[in-house]
């Protein structure tokens, strides 16, 4: 997993329901231009073998090259489907938000290895949860109310 | 080095999409730029770099280029401000 990224890395995001769709249209609106990002949005209820072939036909359409997989929540279902496609050339980052998707929007295309995209993907989506109170009194912005 | 001072004026202040056009112009030079709001001095080519700033209307912030087009870097970033991200008249 130590190759260049020297195209585009392909991407994948697996949620509950509709919310990666709508991470997807959230991220085009902010960067303006449209995404390639693919999404699966499984349904309360919805066969395991289904998604497992939705996510199959993605594995065979973009096989030559590597992939990230975005699910929203570790341990859940859109993640535990995912284990059996993990190799040196696919990972999956789970918890995914918004600053995680545009960290990897803003970095697919630089030339560094797939291992450090993935950890650059992963503090993105951490750094982008704060507690605001604590934030402006760290900051001292003086714009919080005492 | 060249630096400039420019009011933020747009209702909705630095947000995610002042922030990517910001940055993706940035991006677009070859200088080394950094915004710097209060203590804070971020990276002007991170689009999160810019909202960790949480910069609202009506403060100001520094444009500080260096590099071969540090100056033109600098005008046209300032225009970006100066226009309120091209979001209202």
């Amino acid at each position: 997993m130590n190759q260049k990224t020297a195209k585009p890395i392909r991407s994948l995001l697996i949620t509950h329901g509709q919310l990666g769709l709508e991470l997807k249209d959230i991220a085009e609106k902010i960067l303006e231009r449209n995404l390639d990002i693919e999404t699966i949005s499984i349904l309360w209820g919805e066969d395991g073998s289904r998604i497992l072939s939705k996510i199959e036909a993605f594995m065979k359409r973009h096989s030559d090259g590597p992939i990230v997989i975005f699910t929203d929540m570790f341990g859940g279902s859109p993640s535990n489907v995912c284990f059996p496609f993990i190799s040196p050339d696919v990972e999956v980052i789970t918890g995914i938000n918004l600053p995680g998707l545009l960290k990897f929007l803003t970095y697919r295309e630089k030339e560094i290895p797939f291992t450090e995209l993935v950890q650059i993907i992963r503090k993105g989506a951490i750094d982008g949860i704060n507690v605001m109170g604590e934030y402006l009194g760290e900051k001292s912005h003086g714009r919080r109310k005492s | 080095m060249v630096e400039e001072k420019v009011e933020i004026s747009n209702k909705l202040g630095l947000h995610a999409r002042a922030a990517a056009k910001l940055s993706h112009l940035a991006n677009s030079f070859q200088s080394d730029i950094f915004l710097i709001y209060n203590s804070d001095r971020v990276n002007a080519k991170s689009l999160l770099g810019i909202l960790t700033l949480a910069a609202s209307v009506g403060t100001s912030i520094t444009i500080s280029a260096a590099g071969k087009d540090e100056q033109e870097a600098v005008t046209t970033l300032a225009d970006l401000f100066h226009r309120k991200f091209d979001e209202e008249n």
